[in-house]
This record gives structure tokens, C-alpha cells and sequence, in this order.
């Protein structure tokens, strides 16, 4: 019981039951039946998987201390999968496990070599795994058939028919079980684990705790949430090429959305996820500056508020005493 | 016999490549050796370098090795800028934010490059760059041959700098210990200032070697950051002596897969036997 009451100061939560969150959720749910503007499909679209893989990327960089610069191998090799599967003859949503099995799978192999990196060096030996599976996408064609667009790109079969409205509700559930994953595994042994490795992995391997499994589990979990996204987002676009499924642009969103809003919270994904999505269409009509923007901003941030924005909040006294006074009167 | 006439060539190919691939890694190398910061935007910088000599050719009418006369103290300059007012600060913060920040650079470059000088590949095509010469049987690109005399030129360079000057010794004392360097009276920001400078120098002279080798584009950065990365992993490091041997193996290692398995598959051969490299020995060849 000491244990539990020491984690309810270590992790604010947000107290108030489920009930404001799932209202929240059936008005998403409800979105396309009421018939919201084609446009707004696609902010939230966008919205649910960015935040699902900068959720994911946020347990390996702020909660178990591994900076991974792969996730776009993930995606792509999900996406891969599904797309594949789809020309075998199976139905897309048939994919969509598979997709992400397959990127968890591959997680555990590469960890062979990558895992005995530490730190920085881990960063380097992950941003040459999507380069590898670029090139071997660009070399190697999984199922036959005539070419579709540049490079060995391929179509997905079958989802020419498939409503906006159904990729939209895949992608919400996907959001929601990755914020209910990050709150479960936080408050679980693994959680805990990982935030003693984070903080001092050698003083965590004397306690007794199995530093080389506890991250290679976060990573392997982290792979399969990010490939399931993946395939979604694959299904939406109803296209696949090697160049963009492992290219570079997912992690800059990933990490953007990440740091922004504050690595190693809860929230802060959410909250950095929605200015990303907000920017993505704002800059949209200044394509050739837009990345410009989005760079100066990643190293403003990081100069100005290194915790990002939830982190930086955290810390003044405003916040600290609304939360408290949340609490309480929720307590009454 | 026919088989090692063959293999001659991808293997002087390799060894002539290599070179290249050790300048491209070199600035690289110091920077992590010293100020113990992985550059992401050095394959930018390299491409800036590349750029720089293209708008001296195109638009001065100079030749791109000349040009470095300007490029080489501008880029300096610029190296110099970067550290003092952004990585420096970044680095009290944490080495995460080293990381992040310098990978903001790296797009903030590219996206500019692709601004001013539009997607198109663009390469360095003076009289010299298609000449070839022949050795016994076989004929190699000139160029080839330049980019190895320059990378053994530079790196001996670099190695008697460290040794011999004021501001050698310095960067050498910082990274070996910042603290007690610092107590020793040396301005460690200052010398880490020193050392991102002359690490941009020497990828504005990489720049230039590799645009008169390949076409470049405004991405190119990420690939031979890659390739840079690789070299330095293979090699050790933060070793002068590491780099230019892990350039050598990386370049044997792509001609060499080229000669085996086909030129699609060169690159990806010369990946994985990085990733391979890093499973079995993770410090690298010369590693510490």
C-alpha cells in the first residue's frame, strides 16, 4: 500500500473517473456519422497515428531512456505486410495484426546488435536499420505483379472500396488503446522498471532488475503499436513505396510531436501531436518552407524549454495548484 | 588468375573510394572524439560544402578545389557559429538535446538547399573530373585517385595539428577529461567552438571531393551521413587512424558487394556488414 501512495505523487494523474474520457471518445466515434467536413477526417486521421507512434516513441526515448531514430522501419515494415497480404488475397483488415507482428518481430532482431549499444551509439546503429530496409525494398519485390508508381511501389488491393469512415475508426481505436497501453504499462512493474533504468541503469541491475529485458519488452511493444499504425495509414493512402515508407519524415514528425509537447509525460505527446497536425496544415500551403519552420522550431524548443511544453508546465506553481485544487474538489 | 584480374579492379575501386569516405567521416569523427556529440547534420554540412563549390564554378567561374580558399574559412566560420551559439548550450542541457538539435539543423539545411538550388541533381563537372588513367590493365577515374591523395593529405594534417600546436593540444586535453581541462585554464567551450569549426572546414573539402565524385542532390546528406557513420563505427570511434581504415573497409565493402551481388545491392552489403561489425566487436576496429 506505501508503494502505491509514494506513485500518486511521482505520476499525476488526472483524476475524475473514465467519464470525461469516454465522452470524449463517442463524440470522435460519433464524427462521421454526424457528417463532420471531409477535411476535418483527415486532420483527426492524422491526429490518431502520429499520436499513437509518438506515444510509443515517448516509452522508448522519455520513459526507458532509448533513443530510437527507427520507428519509420516499423511503419514501413508494416505497412509492407499488409500490402502484401492484400495481393495474396486476403482482406486488408486481415493485415493489420500480422503488420504489426511482423515489425515486433523484426524489433527482436535487430535488438541483437542494436542492444548492445548504449546511448548515443543506440541512436546511430537504429537510424542505419530504415537506410537497410530501403534498400532492400528497392531491390527485392515480395509478390509479383506490374509496377505501380515510382520505385517498387506497390497498390493495396481492395481498399478502393473502403469508407473514410472505417479507417477512421481503426485509427481511433489503435489511439485509444496506445493512451490506455502508456497509462497500464506506467503504473505496472514494467513501468517502474523502466523508470529506475532510466534514471541509473546500474543502480536498477543491483536492484535486481533485468535491465537488457525490461527494454528490449518496451521496445518490441513499441514495434508492434507503431507497425499497427502503419498499416493503417497505409490503408488510408492505398499506396505503398520504399522511399517514403522508411524515409526520414516519420521520425521528424515523431520526434517533433514528442519533444514539443514534453518527453517523458503522459500528456505531453498529445498536446505536441496536436500543434504537429495543427502546423502540418497550416504550412501545408508554404510547402517548400514548411520544413524550415518545423526545424527552427524543434531547436527553439529544445534551447527554450528542453521539457517541452507539458514538462515546462509542470514545473511553475499555476499548474501544481490547479491540480491540486482538481483533486480536492473532486475528493468533496 | 582471371578471377584476380577481376577482382583487381573492384578492389583498387574500394581502397581509391574509401579514401573519400574517410574525408566525408573525418569531421565527423573529431567531433565525436572531442566534443563527444554525434553531428546529425554533417552530411548537410559535407552537401554544403558540395553547393559552395558548385555556385563557385557556375556563377564565379572558379575552379570548386580553388574555391575552398573562400569556402573552406566560411564554412569555418559557420561551424564555428553553430557550436558556439546552439550545440554548446545544448550540451548543459543533455546529450538528447545535442542529438535533437543538431538534427533540426540537418533539416533546416537540407530544406534550405532544396530552396535555393531546387531538387535536381547537381554535380561538379570540370575538364579533370572524367579524365581516367590506366594502371596495367585497368582504367580508373581520375578523380578517384585525388579524393584517396587528399584524404591521406588531410588526415596527416589533422594528426600533426593535434600534435604540434597551441590549440591542437587543447582540443586533445578536452577530450581526454573537460574537467580537468578546464582546471588546467583551457576555455573548453572555446576549444569545442574550435573543434565543430575545423570539423565543418574539413566537410566543406569533403563536400567539394565528393561532388566532383558523385551527382549530389539536396538529400544527399542523410546517405553519407550514414556512410559517414558507418566508416567511424567500423573504424573505432574518434580515431584519426580508425576513420581511414574504417573508410577503406566500408569502400571495399560496397565495390566488393557490387562485384558479388550486383550494383543494386552495394549499399545495402556494405549496411549490413556495419550492422554485423557492431554485433560482434561494438567499439569498432581501433576502438578504445
Amino acid at each position: 500500500m506505501a508503494v502505491r501512495e509514494n506513485m500518486k505523487i511521482t505520476i499525476p494523474q488526472l483524476r475524475g473517473g473514465l467519464a470525461p474520457f469516454i465522452a470524449v471518445i463517442v463524440v470522435l466515434a460519433l464524427f462521421p456519422i454526424i457528417g463532420v467536413p471531409r477535411a476535418w477526417f483527415l486532420y483527426l486521421l492524422l491526429f490518431f497515428l502520429y499520436l499513437t507512434m509518438a506515444n510509443m516513441w515517448n516509452l522508448l526515448a522519455g520513459y526507458s531512456g532509448l533513443i530510437s531514430l527507427c520507428p519509420a522501419a516499423f511503419v514501413g515494415l508494416a505497412g509492407y505486410t499488409m500490402t502484401v497480404m492484400t495481393w495474396l488475397g486476403l482482406p486488408y483488415y486481415a493485415g493489420i495484426i500480422p503488420g504489426g507482428i511482423v515489425a515486433a518481430l523484426f524489433a527482436m532482431l535487430i535488438s541483437i546488435p542494436v542492444f548492445r549499444l548504449k546511448g548515443i551509439y543506440f541512436a546511430i546503429g537504429t537510424l542505419v536499420v530504415p537506410e537497410i530496409l530501403k534498400f532492400v525494398f528497392l531491390l527485392w519485390k515480395p509478390v509479383g505483379g506490374p509496377l505501380d508508381g515510382k520505385g517498387r511501389g506497390y497498390t493495396v488491393l481492395g481498399v478502393t472500396e473502403v469508407s473514410h469512415s472505417q479507417v477512421y475508426w481503426f485509427a481511433l481505436a489503435i489511439v485509444i488503446a496506445s493512451i490506455f497501453l502508456m497509462r497500464y504499462i506506467l503504473r505496472s512493474k514494467l513501468g517502474r522498471g523502466l523508470a529506475a533504468i532510466r534514471d541509473n541503469d546500474s543502480t536498477a541491475a543491483s536492484c535486481g532488475i533485468n535491465v537488457f529485458n525490461l527494454k528490449l519488452y518496451s521496445f518490441v511493444i513499441a514495434a508492434f503499436v507503431t507497425g499497427i499504425a502503419g498499416t493503417i495509414f497505409y490503408i488510408y493512402q492505398g499506396f505503398i513505396e520504399p522511399a517514403s515508407a522508411f524515409g526520414i519524415q516519420w521520425l521528424i514528425t515523431i520526434m517533433l510531436a514528442t519533444i514539443i509537447g514534453g518527453e517523458g509525460t503522459e500528456e505531453g505527446p498529445i498536446v505536441g501531436t496536436i500543434i504537429v497536425v495543427f502546423l502540418y496544415f497550416l504550412l501545408a500551403r508554404y510547402a517548400e518552407i514548411s520544413l524550415i519552420i518545423q526545424g527552427i522550431i524543434l531547436v527553439a524548443i529544445m534551447l527554450l524549454a528542453p521539457q517541452g511544453i507539458m514538462g515546462s508546465l509542470r514545473k511553475t506553481r499555476t499548474y501544481r495548484s490547479l491540480l491540486q485544487l482538481a483533486a480536492s474538489s473532486l475528493k468533496e | 588468375m582471371t578471377i584476380l584480374a577481376d577482382l583487381s579492379m573492384p578492389l583498387v575501386m574500394g581502397i581509391l573510394l574509401g579514401g573519400l569516405y574517410a574525408v566525408i567521416a573525418l569531421g565527423l569523427s573529431l567531433v565525436f572524439g572531442v566534443v563527444k556529440e554525434i553531428n546529425i547534420a554533417h552530411g548537410d554540412l559535407v552537401i554544403l560544402g558540395s553547393y559552395f563549390g558548385y555556385v563557385a564554378m557556375t556563377i564565379i567561374g572558379i575552379d570548386p578545389i580553388l574555391s575552398l580558399i573562400i569556402g573552406g574559412p566560411l564554412l569555418f566560420g559557420f561551424g564555428f557559429v553553430i557550436q558556439k551559439y546552439l550545440l554548446n548550450r545544448a550540451f548543459k542541457i543533455s546529450m538528447d538535446a545535442t542529438l535533437i538539435i543538431a538534427f533540426g539543423i540537418s533539416i533546416i539545411l537540407q530544406n534550405t538547399y532544396q530552396l535555393i538550388w531546387t531538387p535536381f541533381p547537381r554535380g561538379l563537372t570540370t575538364s579533370y573530373a572524367l579524365k581516367s588513367f590506366s594502371a596495367g590493365p585497368i582504367r580508373f577515374p581520375l578523380v578517384y585517385l585525388l579524393n584517396f591523395i587528399v584524404a591521406i593529405v588531410v588526415m596527416l594534417f589533422l594528426r600533426e595539428f593535434l600534435r604540434r600546436t597551441y590549440l591542437g593540444i587543447a582540443i586533445r586535453a578536452a577530450a581526454q577529461d573537460r574537467k580537468a581541462a578546464h582546471l588546467m585554464g583551457i576555455n573548453t567551450d572555446r576549444v569545442y567552438s574550435f573543434t565543430f569549426a575545423i570539423a565543418v572546414a574539413m566537410a566543406a573539402i569533403a563536400g567539394v571531393f565528393l561532388g566532383l565524385t558523385f551527382p549530389f542532390t539536396p538529400i544527399s546528406g542523410l546517405p553519407f551521413l550514414i556512410i559517414a557513420l558507418g566508416v567511424i563505427v567500423l573504424g573505432g570511434l574518434g580515431s584519426i587512424a580508425g576513420t581511414f581504415v574504417g573508410g577503406i573497409a566500408f569502400g571495399l565493402a560496397q565495390t566488393l558487394g557490387g562485384y558479388f551481388f550486383g550494383v543494386a545491392a552495394q549499399m545495402l552489403v556494405a549496411y549490413v556488414m556495419v550492422l554485423a561489425v557492431l554485433a560482434v566487436i561494438p567499439r569498432g576496429i581501433f576502438g578504445r
